[in-house]
């Protein structure tokens, strides 16, 4: 049986959630979707994932945040950062903090997904 | 008579009570609604998002969907988030599920306020070509934002006939809708610099200002550089200070060196804020040969000019060079100057370094003692 994915999706906005999760389902992933920073956090802390996609700018803890707060506890988890921000600072920020990949919003669904694909194959 | 007082009372608080039950009551009702309308949208979003990534999805959209402000939420929604292709087919859905032809018909509404403002909205992010007719008709309309909407519209679909209306209305717009239009024809790229150019060369001697000025702008945000030789025209024959400063700072964008001998001129300008461009403009060229012109400015009356003239010579080849020898000038006002732009290009924090490290030129030591007294850290 092949491998089923399990992912986890942490956005506030609804709109993204939908997308990505019905664009995710249909590749054949699990998706577990959270609205907010703090459960963000505690899913990935409590639950296995193979990847996580954080949005920068969500109510409790920021994208970024999260990333720092796992790697002080030994949370290993590849990262794909999603945000609206346009400054480069936060896409810097976000890969020299050990995300594996930025995407800025709006996003393209297929180059997203192509993206989550070559990180979960590699 | 006590009664009559005690009924008067008591009548007043039982008209209270009654509204203040019903404004509870419409409260209530409000809230309800716009949970529905949430959750409806949430649903809408689902079932859009899964008619996005696949392409013959089970679940049908309702068909009297575009009925249903939840759907249009839903759709604005979706195409603000996503990018690509993907928009393309959100725009058939809207058009197949006749939510586009409905927009159209809120648009043509006589009256509807905020309605028709979400329709233009809607046809602006969503309509195809097939709209572009309506928002032709709506460039005139009466409302500054449905105007405003449909030429970012025209501009989205790439609908150059529109073009020609949109810079013509330029003389007519107040300064906010000029500025949306003039973004909305920056859209259209370079389609849109011959009617900007006729438009300026036409009305510059007397036309409205500030319409000339937005249009000059546009110019230089398309970024044409074939339209530069005329806009060095314009700064070369305008005597309005206001075009002028346009025109030049167009040329910092547009220019080559065929926009030097205007901006030069120009630094002769009776108006400082003319030659403060023009120093500003010379310096985005960055043609070695203007060194010695912005030194010369490094003299001006104002300082403002001094300051540009100091910054523009940081981007010349050989500028860095001349704001060195500019501090030996006899002229105070430029010392100051040059050594400001210095500090600013980070060549004072080298000076001061290297003077640490017993190893300053004679340059850098030329810029220390210029700058002792003035707070140098570490100085």
């Amino acid at each position: 049986m092949a491998t089923k994915y399990r992912i986890l999706l942490a956005d506030d906005s609804k709109v993204v959630t939908a997308v990505l999760v019905a664009a995710l389902e249909k590749e054949g992933f699990e998706v577990e979707s959270a609205a907010d920073g703090d459960s963000a956090y505690e899913l990935g802390r409590s639950e296995s994932f193979d990847l996580a996609i954080l949005d920068q700018l969500m109510p409790g803890l920021l994208g970024l945040e999260i990333i720092k707060k796992w790697h002080e506890e030994g949370v290993v988890l590849p990262v794909i950062v999603l945000s609206a921000i346009k400054d480069e600072s936060t896409a810097v920020e976000s890969i020299e903090l050990g995300a594996e990949d930025f995407v800025r919003k709006p996003f393209r669904i297929p180059e997203l997904v192509a993206r989550i694909r070559r990180r979960l194959h590699s | 008579m006590p009664d009559l007082v005690l009924w008067a009372v008591l009548t007043v608080f039982a008209i209270d009570v009654v509204m203040l039950v019903g404004l509870i009551i419409l409260k209530a009702v409000h809230r309800v609604r716009m949970r529905r309308d949430a959750e409806r949208r949430t649903q809408y979003l689902t079932l859009l998002s899964r008619h996005l990534t696949y392409e013959n999805a089970v679940d049908p959209i309702p068909s009297n969907a575009a009925e249903d402000e939840a759907f249009l939420d839903a759709v604005i929604d979706l195409r603000y988030t996503i990018a690509g292709s993907e928009i393309e087919r959100l725009s058939e859905i809207a058009t197949t599920y006749d939510l586009v032809s409905r927009q159209e018909g809120l648009l043509r509404k006589r009256f509807g306020g905020l309605r028709r403002l979400r329709a233009a909205v809607s046809l602006a992010e969503l309509g195809n070509e097939a709209s572009a007719p309506i928002l032709m008709e709506h460039l005139d309309d009466s409302d500054d934002e449905i105007r405003v909407q449909s030429a970012r519209g025209l501009a989205r679909m790439g609908y150059t006939p529109a073009i020609d209306r949109i810079v013509g209305r330029l003389g007519e717009e107040s300064d906010w809708v000029r500025a949306r239009f003039g973004d909305a024809l920056a859209e259209f790229g370079e389609d849109a610099s011959a009617p900007l150019m006729a438009f300026v060369i036409v009305n510059h001697a007397d036309g409205d200002t500030s319409a000339i000025v937005q249009a000059i702008r546009t110019l230089a945000a398309i970024g044409d550089y074939s339209v530069g030789p005329r806009i060095a025209q314009v700064l070369d024959l305008s005597s309005n200070p206001e075009v002028q400063i346009a025109a030049a700072g167009a040329l910092g964008g547009v220019g080559g060196g065929f926009a030097i001998p205007s901006l030069i001129d120009a630094l002769a300008s009776s108006d400082w804020r003319v030659r403060a461009q023009a120093a500003t403009s010379i310096g985005e060229v960055g043609l070695a040969e203007n060194v010695d012109d912005l030194v010369a400015s490094l003299r001006d009356r104002a300082w403002w000019v001094r300051r540009n003239s100091a910054a523009a010579l940081v981007r010349l080849p050989g500028g860095v060079e001349a704001l060195y020898r500019a501090l030996s000038s006899v002229d105070p006002f430029a010392r100051d100057a040059a050594a400001e732009a210095l500090e600013d290009s980070g060549e004072l924090a080298k000076a001061v370094t290297n003077h640490r490290e017993q190893r300053a030129t004679r340059d850098e030591a030329r810029l220390l003692r210029h700058m002792r007294g003035s707070g140098v850290p570490g100085f």
